[in-house]
């Protein structure tokens, strides 16, 4: 889709406006946090890892390691006693006693270059004691197994979250809702199947990078590719020790997030390596395999399930155990699992519900936030689940769904009430644009071709007041600028935001500027930039601060006219009356007020708009239970569905066709979320049929770009539809829910069902890789 | 270890600069020319992130070194626009909307560009091939190719 | 693998001729290596697999950045001509195609400015994608070592993964291909993980033409990527082809012997069962081609 031209937009909400932070990417002048420049006296920092999945750590000498010239500081987790965690405080900046996956950090150097401080990595000596690993969430749930976190107990966590001291178990999630037990008795069919889901990463093709700066006196600056500067500012603050006020966290565009880049990971280590070098500024850049498994993974996942439904179609009865395999620290994973528990239904209304939601600690990298937070995991079984019942019950896996899926009023997995949605929508225009139940003949006699579909839900996974807030400003020439603490990482929220607050003051969109780089000193707060909630909830702290600044531009000069305020608007940056058609433009009004008749003084003053927003209707969950008023504060739901080829002679998959469409209740700018959208399905493609970190024995064994293959223009499919539902949401701003996540939730299923469509094998798990669909074709007596 | 001098001409203007042998092309652009829209995505050869042209063909400059390209032509992405205005190629990826985080949009155009000179009007399938080896995981890359077809129709009307 | 961010210090050096560059090299062998394209030496580096003390960079030299088609002798590839001109030489398009055919398979364009088939032989990795087409073209190196100049033949040329007969002071300078046997039809056929780019899983190189000493009038040559510890030429399975008419079931059976010829391993591109079975259906389809070009 085109964006707009270059007349001033008028209202532009609905609007392709052009994106605000493009024409710097394509110069190259766009500063990403590793192009700052810093100067020579910039140091660089390397991080000395644990080689062993599960250990203790006996003893670590750095003597000869600060002998080395050039060397500047070498830090060890003896000077960290703080944890650090953003729902679980369960891990220390460095390690202190024990290493828990290899990549675990152990110490780290700066050096005057990468060079030295690599060479003194190889003159740490580390003495390590092996212990037993845990490589499976279910053996490590186990009351056998080596116990990776025996302070569980004493650690600090959300109130939502309830681990299992003495055991691996950091957060168990349950559903009791019904009588599963006696359901399974009405049920005409019952599909009972397992489902393993492997670590994948984000692979932003920036990789993580941060450089620390620590003042004198204390004071300290950090930049990095961040989609989370105040989390990070209090999270860092929180295990040194120190007021948040002290730490300032500067945040330029991200180049690729994924959730990778939420919370913190490696930016606690150059912080902690700075403090040892007062006033330098220290860079630590993460190689890209360090990239693929040292900051955050997607963590893996067992799926058990269990479903039923009546003679009819009608959903019954599920019995869901999920056993996340959330690697060394679950600090941020254990709400990953609690997101997949309350929405373990599915997006379906389903009356006898049962499910345990599992967290288990692992030697494996440490499970994080990934662009859908458990929902592509959970999905990927759940969805195949629902087109096998279908078969069995002898409907059409469409029809079954339209049958089963949530709509306006359904009632939840948690017992609340289903907003308005567009879910089915979704489903009709979905199966139409496929061209559900018609088969299109194979393009060679050596391939089989198939149709699959499948539906989603999510609804943004944090805390219940996670806040936004926002400013707006006025220069003398009557262009705006706003302040927001949301990051910009490729999705296009500054353009929405501009969008936004242009259509909420009545500026022209071209007239509004964001505040970047995002800059906790000056930046008004913002939890994290993530969960698909920034149009949403940043959208609405915008919409609020625009109209607290309209609201005093329009009070002076109801005062300086001899109006009400109700009579007047601001269109196109111009206050216009509609009772006495009078006009003012914004220019110098905005700053200097207007003066009074008769050069008596002056009335106004510069305006400054302030507004924020946090959800204030989240209930908690009964811990027995999970049953609640209010889980979360909206879903947004969706279908995708895929035509795509089996070689028959490879097994290999070909997408011919992808289609997807979600209600983002209003589409801010359509080619934005359309372009969400397509994203999304091409790594969610990707991760269907070709990723996975390949863990064995704790290690990655596919941790460069070499073996661990992401999707390339050449595996794109040519054909990619994108369709905008809009079902408005009560309090988006426009009617606005979130889309950037859910594009990548329900594309394994959809692969896989079409799979089944085509050849009519199932695999237990991605990725979809060629060997293993032909080896399951084999097996089936489908090819020889 | 020892200095090596280099001349290379870099967006048309001439540099002299001194680097370790150890320097790949990538980091000499970056680190001593302040050239940072060049991106270093994997430092291996396989991201494409750090695509520059190397006497007009597109390299990924993290596989070569700086002190093979004394006497070298570069372009990188600061290269691509003249003084007023931007190349056909960096209009229709904006227009298209082919850029999302940006990282690898710089390698992306200079493989993209490459292409449009040895090939002005390349098909679909050709269009896949030349940009094979730059990866992106923003966009899934339709808008990327549709940029470049536009970009070769840019090009045929300017004749 | 232990993985760093820049690479390993090294010393740099641009001999000004193929006699100085060899006698350098084995003044230090071991700790000097020759360099061209960079593209497997530089990974290699950086990964911590190699340590070289000096790089001797021998692209300028000698007529290794030409490339020379004699209508009679047949086409001479300087071993620093890279592999994108390789695919655009109208002589190999002509000559060789099947030559470009798997130049072009390899990587992506930018790394093709760089990669040389040269470089690709002496990498000698099985996945080697050039490899095959060099070896049923019956590609000779021409090698400069400490006593001048000297051939080498492909067939004995691999010895393990990337292990070759190249000793301290040999600079490879061309590769060398008769001219192709008259009417010959080839082709590669290769499976990734991806659709293009990607090193193979299995490799399958193919290439037929009309010979009267075979049964069937046609004589057919093959070469397997990534199935063994070099790549592989299935003897047994080209005698099959040549002692036996031409039909589906002959193919098969070519295919089946290729397959049984390998011996791959299992790793994370693929198990070791898989790979046979590719062979087995790779070979089928090559040969299946192959043989409707040659018979129209």
């Amino acid at each position: 889709m085109k964006s707009a031209g270059s007349q001033p937009t008028a209202s532009p909400i609905g609007e392709n406006a052009p994106r605000i932070d493009a024409r710097q990417k394509v110069t190259g002048a766009a500063v990403f946090a590793d192009d700052i420049q810093f100067g020579d006296s910039l140091l660089h920092a390397r991080i000395k890892r644990s080689p062993h999945p599960h250990a203790l750590i006996r003893k670590i000498d750095t003597a000869r390691a600060r002998a080395l010239p050039g060397v500047k500081s070498v830090v060890t987790g003896e000077d960290f006693p703080g944890h650090i965690g953003l729902y679980l405080q369960d891990r220390y900046i460095f390690c202190r006693d024990r290493v828990r996956y290899i990549g675990d950090p152990v110490a780290g150097v700066a050096a005057i270059s990468e060079e030295i401080a690599q060479k003194a990595l190889d003159l740490i000596d580390v003495d390590y004691e092996l212990l037993e690993p845990v490589l499976d969430p279910e053996l490590g749930i186990r009351p056998n197994a080596a116990l990776l976190h025996p302070d569980l107990g004493q650690y600090v966590v959300a109130n939502f979250i309830f681990p299992k001291p003495g055991t691996n178990i950091s957060n168990h999630f349950k559903i009791r809702r019904g009588d599963v037990d006696s359901a399974w008795g009405q049920c005409a069919a019952v599909v009972e199947r397992k489902y393993r889901i492997p670590h994948i990463q984000h692979v932003p093709i920036e990789p993580h990078v941060a450089v620390a700066k620590v003042e004198e006196s204390g004071e300290i600056t950090l930049w990095g590719s961040s989609q989370s500067p105040f989390a990070q500012r209090n999270l860092i603050a929180q295990s040194m020790g120190i007021s948040q006020s002290r730490v300032r966290v500067i945040a330029p565009l991200v180049g690729g997030g994924f959730g990778s880049k939420a919370g913190v990971s490696m930016e606690a280590l150059v912080v902690a390596i700075a403090t040892k070098v007062r006033g330098r500024a220290v860079k630590l850049l993460l190689t890209r395999e360090e990239e693929f498994y040292t900051a955050f993974v997607r963590q893996g996942l067992v799926a058990h399930f269990k479903m039923g439904c009546d003679a009819k179609g009608r959903l019954l009865a599920m019995e869901n155990i999920f056993y996340w395999d959330g690697g060394a620290y679950t600090e941020y994973g254990v709400n990953v699992t609690r997101a997949a528990g309350y929405s373990s239904s599915g997006p379906y209304e389903v009356p006898n519900m049962k499910t345990d939601s599992y967290c288990v600690y692992t030697n494996h990298p440490v499970g994080g936030p990934m662009r859908g937070f458990g929902m592509p995991e959970m999905h990927a079984g759940l969805e195949q689940c629902i087109d096998e019942l279908a078969l069995q019950v002898g409907m059409d896996a469409v029809e079954f769904r339209r049958l089963n899926c949530l709509k306006t009023g359904s009632t939840l997995v948690t017992g609340s009430k289903m907003h308005p949605t567009g879910l089915p929508i979704c489903i009709e225009k979905t199966a139409e644009a496929i061209g559900w139940g018609k088969k299109a003949p194979p393009s060679a006699p050596n391939k089989r071709r198939g149709k699959g579909l499948a539906l989603m839900w999510k609804a943004p996974a944090m805390p219940p007041n996670a806040g936004s807030s926002a400013w707006v400003e006025l220069a003398e020439d009557g262009t705006v600028t706003v302040g927001v603490g949301g990051q910009e990482l490729g999705q296009g929220v500054f353009t929405v935001a501009a969008q936004m607050a242009a259509a909420a003051l009545g500026v022209p969109y071209e007239s509004v500027r964001i505040a970047t780089p995002v800059d906790t000193r000056y930046s008004p707060y913002e939890w994290q930039t993530v969960a698909s909630r920034l149009t949403w909830s940043m959208g609405n702290a915008i919409v609020n601060a625009a109209k607290d600044a309209k609201r005093q531009i329009l009070g002076t000069v109801a005062e300086a006219w001899g109006e009400t305020p109700e009579d007047l608007e601001i269109v196109q940056g111009v206050v216009i009356s509609y009772k006495s058609e009078k006009e003012i433009p914004l220019k110098n009004l905005a700053i200097y007020g207007l003066p009074k008749p008769n050069d008596q003084g002056w009335r106004g003053g510069p305006v400054i708009g302030r507004g924020n927003f946090m959800p204030t209707y989240v209930t908690g969950l009964d811990p027995e239970t999970g049953q609640g008023e209010r889980a979360v504060v909206h879903y947004t739901t969706g279908a995708q569905a895929v035509e795509l080829e089996v070689d028959l002679d490879t097994g290999r998959i070909e997408i011919l066709r992808g289609v997807s469409a979600f209600d983002v209740g209003k589409a801010i700018n359509p080619g934005l979320v359309e372009a969400q959208m397509e994203g999304g399905f091409v790594q969610g493609m990707s991760s269907a049929l070709f990723e996975s970190l390949n863990l064995k024995d704790g290690v990655v064994r596919s941790p460069s770009f070499v073996d661990y293959r992401i999707a390339t223009t050449a595996d794109a499919p040519k054909d990619l539809q994108a369709i905008i539902v809009e079902v408005a949401q009560d309090d988006g701003p426009w009617g606005a829910r979130g889309i950037g996540e859910h594009s990548m939730v329900p594309t394994i299923p959809a692969i896989a069902n079409a799979i089944y469509d085509a050849v009519g094998v199932r695999l237990e798990g991605p990725p979809f890789t060629a060997e293993k669909v032909y080896l399951a074709m084999l097996e089936a007596g489908i090819v020889k | 270890m020892a200095l090596h001098e280099i001349h290379v001409t870099i967006n048309d203007e001439p540099e002299q600069v001194a680097v370790p042998a150890n320097m790949t092309l990538m980091r000499m652009l970056r680190e001593k020319l302040a050239l940072t829209g060049t991106k270093n995505g994997c430092s291996a050869g396989e991201c494409g992130a750090c695509t520059v042209l190397l006497n007009g063909e597109p390299v990924n400059s993290c596989m070569v070194l700086a002190v093979e390209c004394d006497g070298a032509r570069i372009v990188t992405v600061e290269g691509l626009a003249d003084e007023q205005r931007l190349a056909p190629i960096q209009e229709t990826i904006l227009s298209e909307g082919g850029v999302q985080c940006g990282f690898c949009t710089p390698g992306i155009l200079i493989s993209a560009h490459a292409l449009l000179q040895r090939n002005p009007n390349p098909g679909e399938d050709e269009i896949r091939e030349a940009l094979v080896g730059n990866l992106c995981r923003c966009t899934g890359y339709v808008r990327i190719i549709e940029s470049v077809k536009e970009a070769a129709k840019m090009q045929s009307l300017a004749g | 693998m232990n993985t760093h961010p820049t690479l390993p210090e090294f010393d740099y050096l641009r001999p000004r001729t193929l006699a100085e560059a060899s006698e350098f090299l084995s003044r230090h062998p071991g700790e000097a290596r020759p360099f061209m394209g960079g593209t497997d030496v530089l990974v290699r580096m950086r990964d911590g697999f190699l340590t070289p003390r000096f790089l001797v960079d021998v692209k300028g030299l000698d007529g290794m950045n030409e490339l020379r088609f004699d209508p009679r002798a047949g086409l001479t590839l300087g071993a620093a001509f890279c592999m994108n001109r390789v695919i655009a030489s109208a002589e190999v398009r002509t000559h060789y195609p099947l030559l470009a055919e798997a130049c072009r398979s390899v990587a992506s364009y930018p790394l093709r400015t760089r990669a040389t088939v040269v470089g690709n032989l002496c990498n000698a990795s099985p996945a080697g994608d050039t490899i095959g087409a060099c070896l049923v073209l019956e590609g000779v190196l021409h090698v400069h070592g400490v006593h001048g100049p000297r051939q080498e033949r492909l067939g004995s040329f691999f010895l393990g993964p990337g292990k070759t007969t190249l000793e301290a002071g040999d600079v490879v300078t061309a590769i060398h291909f008769p001219l192709p046997p008259k009417g010959c039809a080839g082709v590669y056929l290769k499976l990734g993980r991806n659709q293009l780019s990607d090193l193979s899983i299995v490799g399958v190189t193919a290439l037929g033409y009309p010979d009267s000493t075979c049964l069937s009038g046609y004589r057919f040559r093959l070469a397997m990527a990534s199935v063994a510890p070099v790549p592989l030429v299935p003897v047994e399975a080209e005698r099959h082809l040549a002692s036996h008419p031409i039909t589906p079931e002959s193919l098969r059976e070519a295919a089946q012997l290729a397959a049984d010829a390998c011996s791959p391993i299992d790793d994370v591109r693929g198990s070791a069962r898989y790979r046979r079975l590719m062979v087995r259906n790779l070979s089928a389809m090559a040969l299946a081609r192959v043989w409707n070009r040659l018979t129209g």
